[in-house]
């Protein structure tokens, strides 16, 4: 992938990845057995510009094109998916202000955001709703001059615990309606998740709105938009950033699972020895090649604004996410006992592998939009 | 924009709509939402074709169903839209 790279690119990779093996991997186990990311190491995140990479440096972000974007989450993703699921809400936050919000709500949230001086979260999982969006039962009441009051309960919700704003989608009677609402308006309660399979240092959060007051003024473009147009633009950022992520666990398992087989003796020779290793390793390098490949395609349509970006990212989502559930699950069987240990990264992996196939849309959903998207755009037959 | 112009911008997002779902054909003021041949990615994927191709820049005071709904409502939006400079990915 890498050969397919600019030369600014490159070098940002390389300063990615050096960040992540300095400040970040080194951690990543004591972060998953706390549930929680240390503020200090947000900071340094935030310091170094990484949570405003994709706004423009109008906004005081990086003003980076997805590619980068992309390569950034890839590298995190190498240490710790729950790290990097939080350039993950803030990117869906960002970004959906930056298309949809009015001059004045700009003006107040993306200088934060892109300095990192507050976490967004984006607020559109219900107990009773997850991929399926229309069934939202948050309701927006509408009070007088297009105000709303707003009752609802979001769950699941990646850095809840520790954001600063949330954009919350509902419905307005029939229409679907998307919101931003600070954490300290009153009405809003925040119960940290604990005791999750993966992506336990993530910040999950179950997060109720009581009589919440929503000045028209916070409403973000439209009611009626919600769904067709300003989520699809924070779940673009939101599987890109998941696909990235996906590739970098499945690099870590890669890494992780061929330096096992070359070194672990076995007898008089080593676990790679193996051929029934060196399939499973072939099929995780063949696996991770092929993911960098579609996110690289997924980004680069992206930066290139083509309406198939939002299917190729699909699939690159779809695929990597899949491929490092797989990847995951080799690398610990290569690993063997040590694997299943909570002092090895693969035992992580596997356990972070499996909320990739979750977010963002499930595997399912995918397979549900990139099915239905394959047969209409099939060739038709000749008239 | 005259209405040359604006024929060639239907024919345009005619072409574009009919390479993205299955139906035989459409007429100019089909209404695409109420009629349940597209699927939940159209909108956005719209959205995105008519910035590309014409330059402009949809933003939250376009987002009214009727900006979108058929491809007369369509192309009338792209020819009272002015165009914008080239700008990154949804900036």
């Amino acid at each position: 992938m890498t050969s397919c790279l600019t030369d600014a690119q490159q070098t940002r990779q390389r300063e990615f990845r050096e960040f992540v093996a300095r400040h970040l991997e080194p951690f990543a186990a004591e972060w998953d057995r706390a549930e929680k990311i240390p503020d200090a190491t947000i900071a340094r995140i935030a310091e170094a510009g990484y949570l405003g990479s994709t706004l423009p440096e109008r906004f005081g972000g990086q003003g980076w094109d997805t590619v980068t974007f992309g390569l950034l989450n890839e590298a995190f993703g190498r240490a710790s998916a729950a790290l990097t699921d939080l350039l993950t809400v803030q990117a869906m936050v960002s970004m959906t202000l930056l298309k949809w919000g009015s001059d004045a709500q700009k003006s107040r949230w993306l200088p934060q955001l892109a300095r990192g001086e507050i976490i967004g979260a984006f607020a559109m999982t219900e107990p009773g709703a997850g991929s399926d969006l229309q069934s939202l039962a948050t309701r927006f009441t509408e009070s007088a001059g297009g105000a709303f009051r707003l009752d609802g309960t979001k769950t699941w919700i990646s850095y809840g615990q520790t954001a600063g704003v949330f954009v919350v989608i509902g419905h307005a009677g029939p229409l679907p309606v998307a919101c931003i609402v600070p954490r300290d308006a009153a009405g809003v309660k925040i119960e940290p998740i604990t005791g999750m399979l993966g992506y336990r240092a993530a910040g999950l959060a179950t997060v109720t709105f009581t009589d919440v007051e929503i000045a028209a003024t916070d409403v973000i473009g439209k009611p009626g938009a919600a769904l067709n147009y300003i989520a699809p633009v924070g779940l673009q950022y939101g599987r890109i950033s998941t696909a990235c992520s996906a590739l970098g666990l499945l690099r870590g398992c890669f890494e992780e699972a061929t330096a096992r087989a070359a070194t672990r003796k076995i007898g008089s020779g080593t676990v790679g020895d193996f051929g029934m290793i060196r399939s499973m390793l072939a099929r995780m390098g063949t696996d991770m090649h092929a993911a960098a490949l579609l996110c690289l395609a997924a980004c680069r349509a992206t930066d290139e604004r083509l309406p198939e970006a939002f299917t190729k990212t699909l699939m690159a989502k779809f695929f990597a996410s899949r491929a490092a559930v797989r990847a995951a699950s080799d690398a610990v069987q290569i690993w063997g006992a040590a694997g299943c240990h909570e002092d090895a990264p693969v035992a992580r992996y596997y356990r972070d592998a499996k909320i990739l196939e979750l977010i963002e849309g499930s595997t399912q959903i995918h397979e549900e939009l990139l099915g239905r998207a394959f047969i209409e755009t099939a060739p038709k037959p000749a008239r | 924009m005259n209405t040359t112009d604006e024929k060639t911008i239907r024919g345009k997002i005619r072409a574009f709509i009919l390479a993205s779902i299955h139906v035989p054909d459409l007429a100019d003021d089909d209404n695409l939402f109420e009629s349940g041949i597209v699927n939940s990615l159209f909108a956005v994927q719209l959205m995105t074709f008519l910035e590309k191709t014409f330059g402009i820049e949809v933003g939250p005071d376009d987002l009214e169903i009727a900006n979108f709904q058929s491809i007369a409502a369509a192309a009338g939006f792209v020819v009272r839209k002015p165009a914008q400079p080239a700008q990154p990915a949804t900036a």
